[in-house]
């Protein structure tokens, strides 16, 4: 049972490999062609052309050189692999360009790009399989009997994250935020996970998408503090401590309320670093390791498979992991907000 | 619009956090570039799940597991009443076992007292019955052996007398002679 999921999982590493072995072909247009360009970029990766060509000979001529491999896989493209019943198994298909459109000098790109695609696909998998296990649930509720399955799995992550996670961070009658903190984090899981299949590309890995969910959960934050606290607010923003002399209250009123601003700047910030980093750092590992896989070529080249291979597995466990501390922080900050007038 | 001010603070945060990496990482794929599209991207996919989410997956599941809790607390509070009950009944039949017992004891003793008490009586009459008896067979004895003295003595009074006639030649009959006689023997029966 053990070996052959751990058969599965190389087996699925080494199709993740094959669509990076053949990067460099010379049909690939614009991303990888600019960064060939490019050799000093921070996260680099010779791939070692001799050890592709046996295998990419079909696909046609090669360039000679180093080659950025790591930085497609990890940001944004117009591109994406989908599989294919052919050798190398992927096809790259180029996704469409749209015309941006400009509000109020603001150009805003919608055109469906990688990422929007694995949103998308996320999203539309975590709906699917959340309203089946709510059908399962409630079905099983009707007939009164113990539900089964999958089902159980989610609602224990549900009820999980409900009733330790969200109500006793964000405190007395927070149920109101257990739908927004609940769909933050599957979506992020959803995500994550996503990123770590074969062919799938990490939409949480990406700045914008991790600093619009911060930014989500600032909103949220605050709109707590306004509600929990009313006027109040205000002492969360400017720093005004009646209990100092009269002399010093504007002194500190200067000096403090740009801090607490910068304060309450800082923890969406460092929610939507946190979780971009640890996604993209996460990708990087698992590529530089199978990266090595093709620098070796040879008998040596099984060390970095089992490296990567390991690597996998903690970053299956970051997944859940950055989702969690997502939804634990943001319940937190909830919490925070809500009480600190006490 | 309120989007605006925090993204653009992000934004300054993020140029002047990352000033290197941004740097290294050139105009052209930078990690750290925020892209508006895709952030219209994920606030619309993510609103959209949210919404979807709320009316399609959470109230349903959360009732569910509302109704399901409840009817385990229901079910478990009438476990709980069950067993207190049974507890009850229980100790009431213990009790009621008990006090059989203790009555059952109870008339044992009682009617071992009974059958004591009716032993020493039966016995105690038994005995004055006897006594009685006893007394009466002594009684009867003496007022015959009386009569009979008595006889005897009228005998001999008799007997006497005859003799006496005899011997004085005359007839002693007379009722002073029989009182002589009878207070001689009187005196003689005194001895």
């Amino acid at each position: 049972m053990k070996t052959a999921s751990l058969a599965a999982l190389l087996a699925s590493l080494v199709l993740a490999a094959a669509p990076l072995r053949a990067q460099d072909r010379p049909a690939t247009p614009a991303p990888v062609a600019s960064t060939v360009e490019q050799d000093s970029a921070a996260v680099t990766l010779t791939a070692q052309e001799p050890a592709a060509a046996e295998h990419a000979a079909p696909e046609g001529e090669h360039e000679a050189g180093p080659v950025d491999i790591i930085t497609p896989h990890i940001t944004n493209g117009d591109h994406m692999e989908i599989p294919y019943w052919k050798f190398p198994f992927f096809k790259e298909i180029e996704l469409p360009h749209w015309k941006p459109i400009v509000i109020g000098g603001l150009s805003f790109d919608m055109s469906p790009s990688k990422h929007v695609v694995f949103l998308l696909l996320g999203s539309t998998i975590l709906f699917l399989m959340m309203v089946l296990a709510a059908r399962s649930l409630r079905r099983a509720a009707v007939k009164g009997e113990a539900p089964k399955g999958g089902a159980n799995a989610i609602e224990a992550m549900i009820l999980y994250i409900r009733n330790e996670v969200i109500l006793p961070n964000v405190g007395h009658h927070g149920e109101g935020f257990v739908p927004y903190l609940l769909t933050a984090f599957f979506f992020i899981l959803t995500l994550n996970l996503i990123g770590l299949v074969p062919y799938g590309s990490t939409a949480t890995g990406n700045i914008s998408v991790t600093a619009t969910l911060a930014i989500m959960t600032f909103i949220t934050v605050e709109v707590a503090g306004v509600r929990a606290q009313g006027w109040g607010y205000l002492n969360t923003l400017f720093y005004w401590n009646n209990d100092l002399p009269i002399v010093l209250r504007p002194v500190l009123f200067l000096i403090m309320s740009p801090v607490e601003m910068i304060g309450k700047l800082t923890k969406p910030f460092a929610l939507a670093i946190r979780l971009f980093a640890n996604m993209t750092a996460g990708h990087i590992v698992v590529l530089a390791l199978m990266g090595l896989i093709f620098s070796f070529a040879g008998p040596l080249s099984a060390a970095p498979l089992f490296m990567s291979v390991l690597i996998m597995v903690l970053e299956l466990f970051v997944a859940f992991l950055q989702a969690f501390i997502f939804t634990l922080l943001s319940s937190v900050f909830i919490g925070q907000i809500r009480e600190s007038h006490h | 619009m309120t989007m605006r001010s925090p993204i653009a603070a992000l934004a300054l945060l993020l140029s002047t956090a990352a000033p290197a990496l941004a740097a290294e990482a050139g105009a052209k794929p930078s990690l750290l570039d925020p892209h508006l599209g895709l952030m219209t991207w994920t606030i619309v996919v993510f609103v959209l799940l949210a919404v979807g989410l709320y009316y399609f997956a959470w109230g349903p599941i959360l009732e569910a597991v509302n109704g399901r809790e409840q009817a385990l607390r229901d079910a478990m509070a009438a476990a709980e009443k069950d067993r207190n009950d049974a507890a009850r009944l229980l100790a009431e039949q213990r009790a009621a076992i008990e006090a059989a017992r203790n009555e059952a004891q109870r008339y044992i003793a009682e009617g071992r007292a009974t059958a004591e008490s009716m032993r020493g009586e039966m016995l105690e009459q038994t005995r004055l019955q006897q006594a009685e008896l006893l007394e009466r067979a002594r009684k009867e004895i003496e007022s015959e052996k009386v009569k009979a003295i008595d006889e005897l003595r009228r005998e001999a009074v008799d007997l006497a007398l005859a003799g006496a006639g005899k011997l004085i030649g005359q007839k002693l009959d007379g009722a002073a002679d029989r009182k002589l006689v009878e207070q001689y023997l009187a005196t003689l029966g005194n001895k």
